[in-house]
């Protein structure tokens, strides 16, 4: 079996966990696993990759420092055709989906994107991806190829502990010059205070549940734990405890975020409106009739005052670790 | 733009005007927003000013109540000319993110809330009702019309529910369009979008047509307003629900044995009472259920409050702090001792249930369709 | 500043149940609304934005059946000046590559600063088409673009991309180049059904595989790596799931699910 390359995808000083994911998982697929590292002096990161690779391909150079994916590519391709492997796998990313498209175009290898399960049939790749927003899986199977490139999802593979010990392969760049036509500039934050909860990915949506201006606390202690933004039904911005634009409904803002949790929340059909295109909806309401559970992924039926603390405790415990 | 889509003069008959004031004195939303809508009836006579005043956020509190149109001396319709300024700004596509999701819902699955056609009857799906076939060889007597909001919107949805129980009980011969049925469009004028309203029009006279039935009977007035006076060429005539249960309890069609021992007050729908002047049949079957202790509004009929739910107003919140107008409805009704405020539409039904929360009542006080009184009857 | 936006129309899955048809490599799409790919609605309007500011104009491409003028239309009404559609029996079946393909050879002949197209499609997702259309044409591209700024018209923008987490990469890219837009990047207009009306007036103009110099064996199902086999239903609930036990219990699994899900 040929080798299978994975690209160790890292930014500001950080290696990321879809790397290690994509490592644990390549191990599985059978073949010599090849951890490409591109980088300015990321050498704990190429130490690190060692765990879990039998190679590391690691080239050191200053044009790397930052994520670009025009440079990635003609380093990439120069490095497949030098080492051919069979299959290349890559963070289904902001920065994999910038630079796997026009790597297979270039190489004229067949790609799949967001793969959520992968098999090998020999050297062919059997991948899984989901279609219509995650409401079908569709098995897709590969014409014959020397090169499959394929982007995998976050969290298909369980990142599991270090078992191997690669060695360290520095290359030389094979990029002589930087490009003049895209360069990287800078990373900005996201704005705080000024927060647009259609933009948020995590939302924890407030209602009337939490009864008074003065219970806000156990909530925004919540969204801090998570990271998250407040969001609410009208009933608690007609209150006064949330500004209007924190409103989601049908005369409020419609959001789809990654999370999507009400506390204290009924789920009338003018809030729900604005918020069931979340992908994971979670609902904490005294009552078990409420209509909310009917739209949510995952319901807890008891008074959010004794859950949400508790819960608070747990995520953080849960961060710590 | 062309010229003629701007004469605000002729197509107003704005110099009609005498700018006596009554329609902003009659207004109900005045009383917690900006929206003074004589100044719209003068200023408006200034072409130059149009854009200006199309771009004012007020154009967007009106509920088309009808309530200054009635009141105004001159048989003009001062509402019909913020109607006319939101069409500038729909046809400069500036609109809230809300009014365009629900347009472009309605063009696309035929409903403003965003929701499948395919899943337009799911309402009806535990109860024995028949879909009518166009073109059928036999007369059946009555077609309902059922609102996108009884449709899709769960809590109202159980007084379509109701409705189909009602008049299964009292053997009419009724049946259902299906999901072809498209919303009536009159919200889609209301905010201003006339091809579109067109476009409901035309389509929905040719389906309504297409069915071999005595009559149409709408659950919603908003429906029953704009398929009686604003479609062209229907063919049969349109009921509200509220006529066609009195004629069913007149003619003895209809038993309620079961007592319903409540105190109960009913608030006009502005686009039945004002609009339409049916006053009398909604108050007759509440007073035909046995038990009931019907008791009046102070503001009642003519003079009934707006509870701001149409003209659009589901998709537009107003920026005023004020008291909404739902609120003091139902304050008035706790000061009455009503137990029920009693509705006959899908938006008073959804205004006045959330002002009694907001107002801490809705233990004590509940808000019922008509229909679902009459359930409780049967 | 001459743009171009390519624009899918999908159908609108979001709240209906799918169901796979017969063969197990479709749905049934008979009950289905079809409209816009959300991404490609802000894509038109970045592209619509940039005209009023500094003129131009703005040509609409799709690749698809008749029904998709409909789509194209909608753009033409909210401020789109050409259209073309790509219409051919050759082009079903083809994976983002070879739909990428049919696009860059239909862009080739045009006289264009910026192509937007959006950063994914609702329906199959493949989130490749921009990129991969930017390579086949040789220009520089960026996508999941979140904020576009021109620096020199018809020379150099300054584009803003959203990586996780919210984070965004600023980098200055040169023209002519191809853009995948996110959503959220702008608030988009309505498109009044008058408008829509007045635009059917407009021509679409309709390229075949031929038109386009294409070979009937580079595009479609032909031209595609991948071949979809088969189509299953994930497994999913219905209603909620309830976590069951004391407070301290259920906050502990629903601590352990939102971590599992990588959502904290
Ligand atoms: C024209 C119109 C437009 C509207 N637009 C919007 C809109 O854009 N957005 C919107 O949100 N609403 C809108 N509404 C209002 C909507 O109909 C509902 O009234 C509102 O969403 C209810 O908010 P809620 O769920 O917070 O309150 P409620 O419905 O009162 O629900 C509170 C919930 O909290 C639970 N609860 C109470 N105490 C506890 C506790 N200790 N622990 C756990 N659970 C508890 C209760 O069981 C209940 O389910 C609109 C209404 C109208 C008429
Ligand atoms: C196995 C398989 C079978 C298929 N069968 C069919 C079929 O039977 N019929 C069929 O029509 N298609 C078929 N397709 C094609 C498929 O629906 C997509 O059009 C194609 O894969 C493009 O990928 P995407 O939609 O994920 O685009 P993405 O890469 O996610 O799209 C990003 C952007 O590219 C642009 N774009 C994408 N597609 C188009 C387009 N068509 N026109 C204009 N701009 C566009 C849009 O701006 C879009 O936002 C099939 C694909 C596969 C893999
Ligand atoms: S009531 Fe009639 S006449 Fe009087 S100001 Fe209003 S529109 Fe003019
Ligand atoms: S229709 Fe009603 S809300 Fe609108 S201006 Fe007239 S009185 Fe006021």
């Amino acid at each position: 079996m040929k080798d299978i390359f994975v690209l160790i995808e890292h930014r500001r000083g950080e290696m990321r966990d879809v790397s290690v994911e994509m490592l644990s998982g390549a191990a599985k697929l059978g073949g010599t696993v090849v951890a490409v590292l591109l980088g300015k002096d990321v050498d704990a990161f190429a130490e690190k990759a060692t765990g879990y690779a039998d190679k590391v391909l690691y080239v050191n150079d200053a044009m790397y420092e930052n994520y670009n994916s025009e440079l990635y590519q003609k380093a990439l391709s120069a490095l497949i055709r030098e080492h051919g492997p069979g299959v290349v796998l890559m963070g289904n990313t902001a920065q994999g989906v910038d630079l796997a498209p026009a790597l297979a175009v270039e190489l004229n290898a067949p790609l799949v994107t967001d793969v959520t399960a992968l098999e090998m049939d020999g050297d062919k790749p059997k991948p899984t991806r989901q279609f219509y927003g995650g409401k079908l899986d569709a098995h897709l199977a590969m014409k014959d190829a020397d090169l499959y490139i394929l982007t995998i999802r976050e969290a298909t593979f369980v990142a599991e502990e270090p078992s191997k010990s690669g060695e360290v392969v520095k290359a030389d760049n094979p990029v002589s010059e930087e490009i003049p036509y895209r360069k990287f500039l800078e990373y900005v934050e996201p704005e705080v205070g000024e927060v647009d909860i259609t933009q948020s990915n995590l939302l924890v949506g407030v209602g009337r549940g939490i009864r008074e201006d003065k219970n806000m606390p156990v909530v925004e202690e919540l969204a801090q734990a998570i990271g998250a933004d407040l969001a609410a039904s009208r009933a608690v911005v007609d209150a006064g405890w949330l500004p209007s634009d924190r409103q989601v409904g049908i005369s409020g803002k419609t959001v789809k975020p990654k999370l999507y949790l009400a506390v204290g929340i009924s789920g009338a059909f003018q809030h729900v409106t604005g918020m069931k295109g979340a992908e994971v909806i979670v609902a904490i309401n005294k009552d078990p009739d409420a209509p909310i559970f009917g739209i949510a992924d995952y319901g807890i039926v008891d008074d959010l005052f004794k859950v949400v603390p508790k819960l608070v405790e747990k995520i953080k415990e849960s961060k710590g670790a | 733009m062309c010229a003629e889509e701007l004469d605000f003069v002729e197509k107003y008959d704005l110099l009609g005007c005498i700018q006596c004031g009554r329609c902003t004195g009659g207004c109900p939303v005045a009383l917690r927003t900006d929206l003074r809508v004589r100044c719209f009836m003068n200023d408006t006579q200034n072409e130059e000013r149009l854009e200006e005043l199309s771009e004012k956020p007020e154009i967007w509190d009106c509920t088309t109540c009808f309530t200054c149109a009635a009141r105004c001396p001159k048989g003009l319709e001062p509402l019909e000319v913020l109607i006319g300024l939101r069409s500038l700004q729909i046809e400069e596509g500036k609109v809230q993110p809300t009014v365009r999701d629900a347009l472009e819902s309605i063009f696309k699955d035929g409903n403003p809330w965003g929701s499948p056609r395919a899943k337009r009857l799911d309402w009806a799906s535990d109860l024995e009702v028949e879909v009518l076939e166009p073109e059928a060889e036999e007369t059946t007597d009555v077609l309902l019309f059922i609102c996108c909001t009884d449709a899709y919107d769960p809590r109202v949805m159980k007084a379509a529910q109701a409705l189909v129980k009602v008049l299964i009980a009292a053997g009419v011969d009724f049946g259902l369009i299906g999901d072809d049925e498209s919303c009536c469009g009159s919200e889609v004028r209301r905010l201003g979008e006339e091809g579109l309203f067109e476009m409901c029009d035309e389509e929905n006279v040719e389906l309504l047509n297409s069915f071999n039935v005595n009559r149409i009977v709408a659950i919603s007035p908003h429906c029953y307003n704009t398929l009686k006076k604003e479609y062209h060429g229907l063919k049969v005539p349109v009921l509200h629900y509220t006529e066609l249960v009195a004629e069913l309890l007149e003619d003895g069609k209809l038993e309620l044995p079961k007592e319903v021992a409540k105190v109960v007050t009913y608030h006009d729908p502005c686009f039945l009472g004002k609009q339409n002047d049916i006053y009398d049949e909604p108050r007759y079957v509440i007073t035909r259920i046995p038990g009931v202790d019907f008791r009046e509004f102070d503001r009642c009929r003519e003079r009934s409050l707006c509870c701001e739910g149409g003209g659009g107003k589901m998709w537009v919140e107003s920026e005023s702090k004020e008291e909404r107008l739902a609120e003091i409805r139902v304050e008035d009704a706790k000061e009455m001792g009503a137990e029920v405020i009693a509705v006959a539409c899908p938006f008073c039904l959804l205004t006045l249930e959330d002002a009694t929360k907001v107002k801490g009542v809705d233990e004590e006080m509940q808000v019922m369709d008509i229909l679902e009184l009459l359930a409780e009857a049967l | 500043m001459n743009m171009v936006v390519c624009v899918k129309r999908v159908p609108d899955t979001s709240e209906s149940e799918v169901h796979i048809d017969a063969s197990g490599k479709d749905i049934d799409k008979s009950r289905l609304s079809f409209g816009i790919n959300e991404c490609d609605n802000y894509a038109v309007e970045e592209a619509i934005q940039i005209k009023e500011r500094l003129e131009g104009a703005v040509t609409v491409i799709s690749l698809g059946s008749k029904e998709s003028d409909e789509v194209i239309r909608m753009a033409l009404a909210k401020g789109g000046d050409e259209a073309i559609r790509l219409e051919d029996d050759a082009f079903a079946g083809g994976d983002a590559l070879a739909v990428a393909k049919a696009l860059a050879a239909a862009i080739k002949g045009l006289e264009y600063d910026m192509v937007f197209t959006g950063a994914l499609t609702d329906d199959d997702g493949y989130a490749a088409v921009p990129v991969a259309l930017a390579e086949l044409l040789g220009v520089p591209h960026a996508t999941y673009v979140k904020k576009v700024e021109i620096l020199e018209p018809g020379k150099k923008a300054k584009v803003g991309r959203e990586l996780e987490g919210g984070l965004m990469e600023f980098l200055e890219i040169d023209m002519p180049c191809v853009l995948g837009i996110q959503t959220g990047i702008n608030e988009p207009r309505y498109a009044s059904f008058k408008g829509i009306k007045q635009a059917a007036k407009k021509e679409i103009a309709l390229k075949s595989a031929a038109d386009l110099g294409l070979d009937v064996s580079d595009v479609g199902e032909a031209g595609s790596w991948a071949v979809l086999e088969q189509f299953t239903p994930p497994v999913v609930g219905e209603m909620a799931e309830i976590l069951e036990g004391e407070p301290d219990e259920t906050a502990a699994k629903l601590a352990a699910i939102l971590k599992e899900k990588g959502l904290v």
